[in-house]
């Protein structure tokens, strides 16, 4: 057992791509098991051939080191990035009504691929209005410190401070003006307001002085309060970044900033926006984002969904690590950012098919495009066609249970956002139903300390009041992170 | 067959779902069991999943299954839980909000590759039972590895391995 000669083609002996996901690779292996078994008339020999493809194929282990010693053997293919879809069926029946299908896409490294720890051309932006004084500013202080000590030759780090307005305190600095760096940092002092999209803009000019394909060019805001009145303009130079290769993260201190805001732009940006509960987790929250930014397996990473006529793509949802919506651009384009090693890519697709033709039918092509991590301008392609079988006699199945369980969780997550929507548009009744259903949902799950911050904004909207700050992130930002793997 | 009508009416909220709509739109509910999905469902017989043992010792049937005994084989360390409320297996990460009841963080949790929310224990129906959390590195009953959030029956004396990490379980029930 788990001995494999690599000279073989699993995938051809169960007729499946290379890049084809656990469940494909079982329901391939069911059928030709089924056909090819020995008591039913099937041909020995190749059942005996497809036994032992599926058994070094199914386990993870084994695949890996088959795909291993077949690379070093020059027997794989190209592609460093591999798709696997797995879809709530395998079969539908060709009805005349619409009807929903769900498909989980797994974009993930074929092998362990190298990542690239890639020159970082970065931007601190911080706010240092009134409120941040204190243990605030302290920890961001330290914070900022050690993101000057783990900068590497080659690095470029700009800061900007901002209340009222923004300032410059240092500029596309590299390893060797640490010292200047560091009396920058300690140099901040705070008072005053909170003009984010000054911040904002003066930190993207600093970026855009150093930005080059050679650099991961990122900026992440630091902020505890609300700006007011700029969040367009805000949103619309994020936009514009974005065009420029430039990606956006924030990180959001206490209870006070707009964390509609602040996702809308970190979303716009590529980026992740966080929730910092105290001042005290702002140093590792600052670690873990620069790691991130550290160790990327590939760049600009975007998936184009072609439909069939057919068919249509109602919502799009990034899975894991964490939940978020995600729109098409133009329609067909989903946005990912960049990939981290160990941090492979889940999305959910919900589709709509439409009066389908009986027969094996193809529902979309899936186009996934990245630039590679040491060289932007080598692109990645990789072609994978979504099919299903339409029959007269197909029969309910069980849904697989990853697929299952991260659509249980997306539920939650989106009952819980269309509840902040609706409180925030003032359809009191409505939201308070849903975030009621999201309580009853977690408590179903075992997410007993979630559950309760929900309802205890439940019982606030139900009373005529209005939901905390505090609760209504904590209730997003835990729901959002349900289906992380950690 | 089914009678596949224009549009899923929830029984528990009455709202309209599109035909093969798996989970409420407005409530959230499982609408293939009109009801709460607490544990996700079982796959079929015969696609590969681990035999549900009947050639095991039997040892928790009658009673409800009330402590475990976790030993670590690596280090020798047992620890007592109550099979009452669920576990929580991990690696402790405060500032992340994750405090795991069997706490691996100090065993080596790190190096022998165990994920913060690696795996969790819980009991149902007086049978305690083991899910994977989708963990990095993956969780093995006696060898053979989880697919992740199904529910995989353990019995007395079953070897537990969360990444490189193993485990023996004791199974105790009240007498």
């Amino acid at each position: 057992m788990g001995a494999f000669d690599p000279e073989k083609d699993y995938y051809a002996a169960l007729g499946v791509p290379v890049e084809a996901s656990e469940e494909e690779i079982k329901v391939a292996y069911r059928d030709l098991a089924r056909r090819y078994h020995p008591d039913s008339g099937g041909d020995a020999e190749r059942f005996r051939q497809i036994q032992e493809a599926y058994e070094i194929l199914r386990d993870p282990t084994l695949h890996r080191a088959y795909d291993r010693q077949r690379e070093s053997r020059g027997l794989s293919q190209e592609s460093p990035l591999v798709i696997g879809l797995t879809l709530n069926r395998t079969n539908m029946q060709p009805l005349e009504v619409p009807q929903m299908l769900y498909v989980l896409v797994d974009i993930r490294p074929r092998v362990d691929l190298p990542s690239q720890r890639l020159p970082l051309n970065l931007a601190l932006v911080i706010d240092r209005s009134t409120s941040m004084q204190g243990v605030r500013m302290e920890n961001v202080k330290l914070a900022a410190l050690d993101l000057v000590e783990s900068l590497l030759p080659g690095d470029r780090l700009s800061l900007v401070a901002f209340s009222d307005r923004a300032e410059v305190i240092a500029s596309g600095l590299s390893v060797s003006d640490k010292r200047a760096l560091r009396s920058a940092i300690s140099a901040l002092m705070p008072g005053g307001g909170t003009e984010i999209c000054r911040g904002l803009t003066a930190g993207l000019d600093e970026l855009r002085r150093y930005v080059s394909d050679q650099y991961l060019n990122h900026l992440i805001l630091l902020t505890d309060g609300r700006t007011y009145g700029d969040e367009e303009q805000s949103l619309s130079e994020v936009r514009r970044a974005g065009a420029q290769k430039i990606g956006i993260s924030a990180l959001g201190i206490g209870e006070d900033w707009n964390d509609l805001f602040l996702d809308a732009l970190a979303r716009q940006g590529g980026g992740i926006c966080q929730y910092i509960r105290s001042p005290s987790q702002v140093r590792q929250l600052l670690r873990d984002q620069i790691r991130g930014l550290s160790a990327v397996v590939a760049r600009q990473v975007r998936l184009v969904i072609n439909p069939a006529p057919n068919v249509k793509i109602q919502a799009a949802f990034r899975a894991a690590p964490y939940m978020e919506y995600l729109t098409l651009e133009n329609g067909t384009t989903l946005k990912l950012g960049n990939m981290g090693v160990d941090e492979p890519i889940a999305l959910i697709l919900d589709l709509v098919v439409q009066q389908p033709e009986p027969g094996e039918r193809r529902l979309a092509r899936l186009e996934l495009e990245a630039a590679t991590a040491n060289d932007t301008a080598v692109t990645l392609q990789l072609r994978r066609d979504l099919a299903m079988t339409f029959s007269y006699s197909a029969q309910d199945e069980p849904v697989p249970g990853r697929l299952l369980n991260m659509l249980s969780r997306l539920s939650i997550f989106r009952l819980q956002e269309r509840a902040w929507e609706l409180a925030e548009s003032g359809d009191v009744q409505q939201a308070t139903n849903m975030l009621q259903a999201a309580a009853t949902r977690l408590f179903d799950l075992g997410y007993k300390e979630l559950a309760q911050v929900a309802l205890t904004e439940v019982g606030r909207l139900s009373a005529g009041g209005a939901p905390t700050s505090e609760g209504r992130k904590r209730v997003r930002y835990g729901t959002r992170s349900l289906t992380s793997p950690v | 067959m089914p009678d596949k009508s224009v549009k899923v009416i929830c029984p528990s909220c009455g709202a309209e779902n599109l035909t093969g709509t798996l989970f409420c739109v407005q409530c959230g509910i499982y609408l293939p069991f009109g009801g709460p999905l607490r544990t996700e469902p079982l796959p079929e017989q015969g696609q590969g999943q681990r035999p549900t043992a009947t050639d095991r010792r039997t040892d928790t049937q009658e009673g409800k299954a009330l402590s475990l005994e976790m030993e670590i084989l690596d280090t020798g360390r047992k620890v007592w839980l109550s099979a009452e409320r669920e576990i929580l297996v991990g690696r402790l990460d405060a500032a992340h909000g994750i405090f795991p009841e069997l706490d691996l963080g100090v065993d080596g949790g790190l190096e022998h590759g165990v994920s913060r929310r690696q795996a969790r224990i819980y009991t149902k129906d007086g049978v305690c039972l083991l899910e994977d959390l989708d963990s990095t590195n993956g969780t093995f009953l006696n060898g053979e590895r989880l697919t992740p959030y199904l529910p995989y029956t353990l019995h007395n004396e079953d070897v537990l391995t969360f990444g490189t990490m193993r485990l023996k379980i004791y199974i105790y029930t009240s007498k």
